[in-house]
């Protein structure tokens, strides 16, 4: 492991797993392969043009990031387990055992240098999908108790308490309610509130808890979207957490359990859409992956606040004055939201009717870079000086655009920004695209 | 029974083996089951597969060929060049005579496959992070490659030396199913399941813009 890998507790868990553990995690390993899997797991031909579409790789040159090298990690047990000539001639074709050697390679490059971002998956000649298989790996960990201490201290405490901050719901409670006050007062309306569990509404509504801990701002600036809006919405006392770090750690089991609260709730409330507020892999694991980790489709929609927003523009619903916001803005494409999630033009709808100066960085879309905060980075700390080097390619990219504004529809995007905009002194301020909408919106339209 | 015969039942009986082999190995392949999909789809898959076949094979529509034409054209060459070897080789079995525009064809194109595979096994050979990501099958399996391609070159002259060509495709047929080059195989339904999967999410094709 290298330099900025801790020697702590969970090394040496790792070097004293038992042989019961080792098949324990080979057989999670087997069991969770489908077909595509298998299938990709014999495709590799080693091409390495998959290098460069890496951030990790692009911004350290470390040999240990190279997509193709973590994906041999994984091909390596695939092929010691399944192939003729794996198991014959191992040096061969690279196949090698999950013994404790493979498994601190796993830990360092698949937790600790990859953010799941999907981009090496888009780009490899064969399509392989690269991060799927990486995060097959992570479920394999995840099955002895080998996720990195820290990101499982985030699933734990979302498990536990009911949302990953371990916000008391009385805390959550008093934070609707000053926000209330609040929106009273922006909107001038004494009748303005944020309503708490209302049933046989339109909506439901599920932010990060880094909102209502940090960032109250962006949650009154969604009140406010649906307060000239007039829609029909509520929050709920209970469950409201859209993130999933579950969808990180690998843990299949307690990804299942975070996200069907949410689809519990939907129930309980007669809500007729699940929305999802800013938050890119919170947008992922409940649109995408919920309904896969809970075997059963949902029987109602589930959107992105980006999309309803984009909607009542459309409808006229609300009015937008654009010159408003007067400042340089670019957009940044959180990689679970767009390339993973299919949430692409939406947003740029919306800002180029919020803003008078909006500027694309390059490359952007589903071929966007990472930020670095993503795949449980912002949580692994014991990675966090790689975090913070791979952020160089972003930072790069937002410094070409002149921009004042970037905007970044997910807060965990959001966290890492705000640090690359200190470390690489960007001098950029980082907001959310409800923050803009709000700044922008005509009240009494 | 004449070595012409000989060679010639070779590379038939290491033909029907690494057909053999290769649909045991899809077949196991398929063992693993197909897990069901629940999220209801946002885009189409059918149209990500025909984006990922189609548009999708554009160079610049990926930037792993985008930033790396010459690797890129080196192997769409490299392949023409083994499938008119391969063309050449089955040609040669049947006793089928090509015409000498023909010959020439498969010739120029097995040269300049052979060529780019060289190119291509040069910079896996030199460049640090190749050889990182590479192993022993990749340098075995280019290198038998290029010797198919090699003997196919100077069978298209010397009549004689299509016994070394088929003796090398022997060699080689019965390599592919226990190396890399069984990704024959899997390329398409990997393209499939690329295609699938950004096709359902709506990622792929790219959605129109609204303006
Ligand atoms: S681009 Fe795809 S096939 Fe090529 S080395 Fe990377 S993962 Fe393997
Ligand atoms: S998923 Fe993203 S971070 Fe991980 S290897 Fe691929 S490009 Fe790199
Ligand atoms: S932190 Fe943001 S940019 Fe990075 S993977 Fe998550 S969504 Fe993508």
């Amino acid at each position: 492991m290298s330099e900025d890998t801790r020697k702590d507790s969970y090394e040496e868990r790792i070097s004293g797993l038992t042989s019961a553990e080792f098949a324990k995690a080979l057989q999670t390993f087997c069991d969770k392969i489908d077909i595509g899997d298998a299938a990709q797991l014999n495709s590799c031909v080693h091409c390495g043009l998959c290098a460069d579409t890496c951030h990790y790789y692009l911004a350290g040159g470390e040999s240990e990031a190279l997509p193709a090298y973590k994906l041999n990690l994984v091909s390596a047990v695939f092929k010691n387990q399944h192939t003729r000539l794996g198991r014959i001639a191992p040096a061969l074709t690279g196949a090698q055992a999950l013994d404790a050697d493979m498994i601190s390679r796993w830990v360092d490059s698949l937790y600790g240098r990859c953010s799941l971002c999907g981009r090496c998956a888009l780009n490899c000649t064969l399509g392989i999908n690269i991060s799927r298989l990486i995060r097959l790996a992570r479920t394999t960990l995840a099955s002895v108790g080998l996720v990195p201490p820290e990101l499982q201290s985030t699933v734990s405490t979302a498990v536990d308490k009911g949302n990953n901050m371990g916000i008391p719901r009385q805390e959550w409670l008093d934070t609707l309610q000053w926000l209330d006050e609040e929106l009273q007062q922006e909107v001038s309306d004494p009748a303005a509130h944020l309503p708490i569990d209302q049933s046989d509404i339109r909506l439901f509504y599920t932010v990060n808890p880094r909102e209502p801990k940090f960032f109250p701002l962006s949650l009154l600036a969604t009140a406010k979207i649906f307060y000239a809006a007039g829609e029909s919405w509520t929050f709920s006392s209970d469950y409201y957490d859209v993130t999933n770090y579950g969808l990180f750690s690998g843990d299949d089991q307690a990804s299942g359990v975070i996200s069907a609260r949410l689809r519990d709730s939907m129930h309980k409330l007669h809500a007729n859409t699940l929305v999802l507020g800013e938050c890119g892999h919170g947008y992922n694991a409940n649109r995408w992956e919920a309904p896969e980790w809970l075997a059963g489709a949902y029987g109602f929609e589930v959107k992105s606040i980006l999309e309803i927003i984009a909607d009542y523009i459309r409808q006229g619903r609300i009015k937008l004055d654009p010159s408003r916001n007067q400042k340089r803005v670019t957009l940044h494409d959180p990689c679970n939201l767009v390339r993973l999630g299919g949430i692409i033009e939406q947003q740029r709808f919306i800002l180029k009717r919020a803003v008078s100066d909006f500027v694309e960085m390059y490359p952007n879309r589903e071929q966007n870079f990472c930020c670095g905060g993503g795949g449980g980075q912002l949580s692994m700390t014991r990675f966090a000086k790689r975090r913070i080097e791979s952020g160089r390619i972003k930072a790069d990219q937002i410094r070409a655009t002149g921009a004042k504004i970037v905007v970044a529809p997910c807060h965990n995007c959001i966290d890492q920004l705000s640090e690359l905009n200190k470390e690489y002194k960007l001098g950029v301020e980082i907001k959310t695209v409800s923050e803009i909408v709000a700044d922008a919106i005509i009240i009494g339209h | 029974m004449s070595l012409a015969l000989l060679l010639r039942l070779g590379v038939v009986l290491s033909a029907i083996y690494c057909l053999i082999a290769l649909t045991i190995l899809i077949a196991r392949t398929f063992s693993f089951g197909k897990q069901p999909t629940y999220a209801k789809a946002q885009g189409s898959a059918a149209k990500g597969i025909v984006y990922a076949f189609g548009q999708g094979m554009l160079p610049w529509e990926k930037e792993s060929a985008s930033k790396h034409l010459p690797t890129f054209f080196a192997g769409i060459l490299y392949h023409a060049g083994i499938f008119a070897a391969i063309f050449f080789l089955i040609t040669t079995l049947l006793l089928i005579g090509l015409p000498d525009a023909a010959i020439r064809t498969v010739r120029l194109l097995a040269v300049v496959g052979l060529l780019s595979g060289t190119g291509l096994l040069v910079k896996r050979s030199a460049l640090p992070y190749m050889r990182f990501i590479s192993c022993l099958d990749d340098y075995i399996a280019n290198i038998l490659v290029g010797l198919l391609l090699l003997v196919t070159i100077l069978a298209t002259y010397y009549y004689v030396l299509q016994f070394a060509m088929m003796a090398v495709a022997i060699v080689l047929l019965l390599y592919i199913p226990l190396g890399k080059i069984r990704h024959c195989v899997f390329f398409f339904y990997s393209r499939i399941l690329f295609g699938t999967f950004f096709g359902r999410r709506g990622t792929l094709p790219h959605p129109s813009t609204e303006d």
